[in-house]
């Protein structure tokens, strides 16, 4: 292990996190969608000159997990470091040069002290429409990548400080809401400005070759952190499996198969044994797929951390290449957040086999991403795009939290009067949903309602939205918990839709209603302690008998 | 004959309950403490009146003005003793208090974080009716279900009800109707509105505040009516003030109804201090950090005036009302010097607290904190802490160190410490850094004022890693915030939230919301009977691009309400903006969100205190102290002894009761007119050394 001065490295390993913190705080007070400023989705981390990732603020795993591979791709097959110049920012959201999905953009920028580059900023956020067959980029009817939407590979946005006005309009064209996408960019490149300040002071205080020397130490550290948590855990091989409903296409639910080998202080996990690509969107790249794996080993790990990339070198992740955790090139991918929780909790069921004790039943298993594209009576149009998310699965110690994000997610709400106050949207109930959470000794968390008055004159709903089926499992006897479900009632009539859905027309006065999965329960349900029976009776989130 | 007049502030802690008196004639200032009584406060805080009265030789009826801070609100939230309550809120919305804003602070965590509910689900009501977002009424409220809600309170055996309806803040009026509904079959319940506690959008936020500030009205209202009966009884005639979160005082009927604005009294009480010592010697940009023994909290003064945030949040729960902007982290004298399974250093968050607290107290602490840290290096003085009446055990503090640190970082003893002591200082340096970077401010244009136990240690380093150039250390930190309190306004906010896009033409919407404001605050300070010179409004501005969900304040005055004016405050949002955030966006709109106004009362000012104008004759004593690298013999010096104008050079070691100050060479200290101390890094000092 380097050797630094463990005083030095404390303090920069703090000033590191802070400077990812104010890029946080950057996007999140100048940002203009209610996707980044309400529901947060976005992400904000520091890497050292080399392109290591060294530090991150805590917001998404699922976007922070994944940034170093993203790098790591441009670096190696696109725009190699050496040509970075000071004041460059390089952006892309391709899924096939690192990405995972069009609408996450991936922006870096190197920061230089003296010539020298000494570390790199990066801002991931989730613009709110790219284009493509569907607003907010979940094209359920997508068979190629080409059909979500605008696809830019690694490129210079900004050159040496000067914003390259032509290729910027030509990405506001080719998207729906121009305007928002816009400020939501600007507050992207401002939050990169503003970390690479930071860093520079830093450097500047404590010399470039000591922020190299730091950045290998805290590599070196998070990974013996890692290694001395695994190390811990009984060795051996353990299988488990789980599902997502299907592609929105074809028949049949598909197969998540994980192989979790935990050896010494190393763990590798293999997905052998699961499903072949999808022709619909919903499958994985190796980026997704790690960041899942990553996230649930670090969780399983039990180790406390601010997180870098240090951490995922105990970890091996292979998988067949075509295969649904796999996607070869051009597969469709939008809806990949519904594979990869599914590969979350496959892998944290398999460390079930090995610390039962440790490890709860399912979480809500999807995020319920889901966008509506609005034409207003003026011709004036809008997107509107949220997430909704369930019931955490009963822990061996205790019961799931209802309504409460989970796994490599980690979102915030948008508030309804802020929804109403923007779009044309009436709410006529947002509430837990009794009865959701898998019953058990702990019982799962309930998932939640959500219904809606559709107000505008036209307007195309998409869903990205899966669990319908394949119902968040339960563990050590405990029962699943109850599927999704997403319906529109329309003069009192009920129309079932499907969890893929693709621009179902809503008029105004249309409800559209879902209901997010609660999840597994924990243990028999026999065994549950009466006194918590009663209460759950009394306060409804038991309403059966 | 006309008597004295005195005016009082009383600040009750945790252990004693300071009291600070001046002589509105003379200026003359003087300071008191007594034991805090915990079963009822009250009967400390009369301890603490006719306690001073005696000492300081004036009666009751020479009290012109008693104003207290107060931790009652605080401590029942912390502690949870707060009584059952219900919530009305518009149907199908019973679940929004519980379902929260999802995000999760640790991320990779598996077992479920306790939450806090308020209310459970089976005293959460719905109601039949619909406000829209422009405030027009979507559903009537429905009689049938007023009645039917109201009795299923009234049924519940809640002592306090909140009212919180979906959009509630754009139209009060079926708020309004179910709270007089509801009056008439429950006499006696404490009841919340959402449109008076917290009238601004997003609804978990502010039926979350609506809630705590129902639970807390029965709270505070015994409380209230506990003290007052007391104070009467014992034939004080003067009218009493509460302080407010915002640094404001209030009177107790308000408080009663406006609990919530209370949760932070405690707090503003030093930073309104701060605020007066940083303006009585000439520093009008300081950074306040109070320094205990588990939290460092951070407060920012700019342009003499402290900053002020409209939520902040309690224990986990968002508190949506204004008060005065703290950052707070997990460090303190008690913060934890350990290494991780990967061999990697951290001192804190994790802190030994007062049990069994520091290994050096004996107390069954094994593990070394920040105070035996200080010790083992000499800085604190195990003979003379806390005026000599507590041993403190070196050894014990040595030997947890070397076993805990220095061994397993292969550093002799002394390295070690240095290194715990750097560590917490770019902590503590870090929280201030952060504090001022969400307002765009540079440290280095600012002094730091250190005040609580702890702080004196380590100002001087602090400072130094942020390169400010000036530290103050007040004259009295063992009853600084009564000092702070003492010199509180009244002050009420009103706010009102509309959106108006401000492009030419906008003057008129802006002026008309001005006019309701300036009215209303204008009558309030009417019925505090203040003389008209007392009185001041101060309009600002919630601005923000158009889609941005965060505004900046931007102050705007009576004068402004034109054209002109308007594109002046529209320059100053560009600029606000540019300096916070780096950069701004003159093709986007700007729009304004609330207008905001401030009534100020000022109850006037007060002389400065003075130092003594010659030297105590303690003789001159010295110690060995770890200091700027390297041991060195620094002269220990009492504060209280210090005349005014005296200049020292450092090393020195400066005792206050309860705190230590370290001078650190390279820094020279003068001695303020007023008895406060102010260090300033000084190139010629360095010379000296």
């Amino acid at each position: 292990m380097s050797r630094v001065d463990p005083v030095l490295l404390e303090i920069v390993s703090h000033a590191l996190v802070s400077a990812a913190e104010e890029m946080s705080i950057t996007v999140w007070r100048t940002s203009r969608s209610t996707t980044v400023r309400e529901l947060l989705d976005y992400s904000t981390a520091v890497f050292d000159g080399q392109g290591r990732n060294i530090a991150q603020a805590a917001r998404m795993p699922v976007h922070l997990n994944s940034m170093e591979l993203c790098l790591n791709e441009i670096v190696a097959r696109h725009l190699p470091l050496d040509d970075w110049r000071e004041g460059d920012v390089v952006v892309t959201n391709d899924p096939y040069s690192g990405g995972q999905h069009l609408p996450d953009f991936i922006a870096f920028k190197p920061v230089f002290l003296d010539g020298a580059r000494i570390a790199i900023a990066c801002v991931l956020i989730h613009h709110v429409d790219v284009g493509g067959g569907a607003a907010g980029g979940y094209n359920a009817r997508a068979v190629e990548v080409f059909q979500e939407g605008l696809r830019l590979p690694p490129v210079r946005i900004v050159r040496a400080g000067a914003m390259q006005d032509d290729l910027f309009a030509t990405i506001l064209q080719n998207v729906r809401e121009p305007e928002t996408f816009r400020g939501d960019f600007l507050s992207q490149i401002a939050a990169l400005e503003v970390g690479a300040r930071a860093l520079r002071e830093l450097a500047a205080r404590h010399g470039a070759g000591m922020l190299a020397q730091v950045g290998d130490a805290l590599l070196d550290h998070a990974e013996a952190a890692m290694r001395s948590a695994l190390f811990a855990l009984p060795d051996g091989v353990y299988s488990a499996e789980d599902f997502v409903d299907g592609d929105g296409m074809a028949e049949g639910r598909k197969r998540i198969a994980a192989t979790l080998t935990i050896a010494g202080d190393a763990v590798s996990v293999d997905f052998t044994g699961s499903s072949p690509q999808a022709a619909g969107p919903i499958n994985a790249t190796m980026a997704t797929t790690k960041s899942a794996v990553y996230y649930a080993v670090i969780a399983a790990s039990g180790i406390e951390t601010t997180g870098n990339a240090g951490c995922y070198r105990p970890i091996t992740v292979s998988a067949p290449e075509g295969s649904l955790v796999n996607a070869a090139f051009p597969a469709p991918v939008s809806m990949r957040m519904l594979t990869g929780h599914r590969i979350a909790t496959a892998v944290l069921k398999a460390f079930a086999l090995a610390v039962p004790e440790r490890i709860p039943a399912s979480y809500y298993g999807v995020t319920f991403n889901h966008a509506v594209n609005i034409r207003h009576a003026d011709g004036r149009r809008q997107v509107y795009f949220d997430a909704e998310i369930g019931g955490w699965g009963g822990h061996p110690e205790a019961d799931g939290a209802s309504g409460l994000s989970a796994g490599f997610h980690n979102g915030q709400n948008t508030p309804i009067e802020m929804i109403e106050a923007i779009f044309p949207l009436r709410f006529e109930r947002y509430a837990l949903l009794p009865d959701s959470g898998g019953a058990g000794r702990m019982r799962g968390g309930l998932g939640l309602v959500r219904e809606w008055r559709f107000i505008a004159e036209h307007g195309l709903l998409n869903a990205s939205f899966d669990a319908f089926e394949s119902r968040p499992y339960g563990l050590a006897g405990g029962e699943p918990g109850r599927g999704g479900r997403l319906c529109v009632i329309r003069d009192g009539v009920v129309t079932e839709l499907e969890a893929k859905t693709i621009g179902f027309p809503l008029q105004a006065g249309d409800i559209v209603r879902m209901e997010t999965p609660g999840g597994g329960g924990h243990g028999p349900a026999a065994e549950r302690d009466p006194a918590a029976i009663a209460a759950d009776r009394a306060d409804g989130y038991v309403a059966s008998s | 004959m006309a008597s004295r007049r005195i005016r009082i502030a009383v600040d009750i802690g945790g252990t004693f309950t300071d009291l600070e008196c001046l002589d509105e004639a003379t200026g003359a200032a003087w300071s008191f403490k007594t034991p805090t009584t915990p079963e009822d406060p009250s009967i400390g805080l009369m301890n603490a009146v006719t306690g001073a009265a005696g000492r300081f030789g004036f009666s009751l009826d020479d009290v012109s003005f008693l104003v207290h801070g107060t931790t009652i609100a605080t401590n029942a939230v912390l502690t949870r003793d707060l009584p059952e309550g219900a919530l009305i809120t518009t149907a199908g919305f019973e679940d929004v208090l519980e379902i929260g804003r999802h995000a999760r602070t640790n991320i990779y965590r598996l077992k479920p974080e306790p939450r806090t509910l308020l209310i459970p689900r089976r005293r959460r009501f719905g109601v039949s009716e619909r406000i829209g977002p422009a405030g027009e009424v979507l559903r009537p409220l429905d009689p049938d279900s007023v009645a039917s809600v109201v009795e299923k309170v009234a049924a519940s055996g809640a002592r306090a009800c909140a009212i919180a309806l979906i959009n509630g803040f754009a139209n009060p009026a079926h708020e309004i109707a179910l709270r007089e509904a509801l009056a008439a079959r429950a006499p006696g319940l404490a009841i919340s509105c959402s449109h008076e506690v917290s009238p601004e959008i997003r609804e978990f936020e502010r039926i979350s505040t609506t809630v705590l500030n129902a639970l807390l009205m029965p709270v505070v209202e015994t409380y209230v009516e506990a003290l007052l009966a007391r104070i009467t009884a014992q034939g004080l005639k003067a009218p009493l003030y509460l302080v407010q979160s915002n640094g404001g005082a209030t009177t107790p009927r308000a408080a009663a109804l406006a609990p919530v604005k209370l949760l932070l009294s405690g707090p503003s009480g030093g930073v309104l201090a701060a605020e007066r010592v940083a303006s009585r010697l000439g520093f009008p940009d300081v950074v306040g950090v109070d320094m205990g023994g588990t939290s460092y909290d951070v407060a920012v003064i700019r342009g003499g005036v402290r900053a002020v945030v409209g939520q902040g949040e309690i224990d986990g729960l968002p508190v949506r009302v204004p008060m005065v902007d703290m950052r707070t982290i997990g460090a303190g004298g008690g913060s934890i010097a350990s290494l991780d399974a990967s061999g990697r250093l951290h001192v804190g968050p994790r802190s030994a607290g007062a049990r069994p607290g520091p290994v050096c107290y004996g107390r069954g602490g094994t593990e070394p904190t920040v105070t035996d840290v200080n010790l083992v290096l000499g800085r604190l003085d195990a003979a003379s802490f806390l005026g000599g009446e507590f041993a403190l055990d070196v050894e014990g503090a040595r030997a947890a160190l070397d076993e805990c640190v220095a061994r397993p970082l292969g550093l002799d003893r002394d390295a070690a410490a240095a290194g715990v002591l750097a560590v917490v200082t770019a902590r503590l340096a870090g929280a201030i850094k952060l504090s001022l970077f969400e307002r765009g401010l540079d440290p280095r244009a600012f002094a730091l004022m250190s005040f609580g136990g702890a702080g004196g240690l380590h100002a001087v380093e602090v400072a130094e890693e942020l390169g400010m150039k000036s530290v103050i250390f007040p004259r009295d930190p063992s009853t600084f915030s009564a000092h702070g309190i003492l010199q509180s306004d009244i002050v009420h906010d009103r706010a009102r939230t509309r959106i108006v896009t401000l492009e030419p033409g906008a003057s008129e919407a802006v002026a008309a919301l001005a006019r309701e404001l300036l009215a209303e605050g204008a009558a309030l300070l009417e019925a505090d009977g203040l003389p008209a010179g007392a009185r001041a409004l101060e309009l600002a501005a919630d601005l923000r691009y158009r889609g941005q969900a965060f505004e900046l304040m931007v102050p705007i005055t009576g004068d402004e309400l034109d054209e002109a004016g308007l594109a002046a405050l529209r320059e100053r949002f560009h600029a606000l903006h540019r300096q916070r955030f780096s950069f701004d966006d003159r093709a986007e709109q700007i729009e304004l969100v609330t207008l905001r106004l401030s009534a100020i009362g000022r109850l006037g000012g007060m002389a400065t205190p003075h130092a003594p104008q010659r030297g105590g004759d303690r003789p001159a004593r010295s110690r060995a102290v770890h200091l700027g690298g390297g041991w060195i013999d620094a002269p220990v010096l009492q504060q209280a002894e210090l005349p005014a104008g005296t200049v020292l050079d450092g090393p020195a070691v400066i005792e206050q009761p309860y705190t230590t100050l370290l001078l650190p060479p390279g820094w020279r200290m003068r001695v303020a007119a007023s008895g406060d101390l102010v260090a300033t890094r000084e190139p010629a000092a360095q010379e000296q050394v």
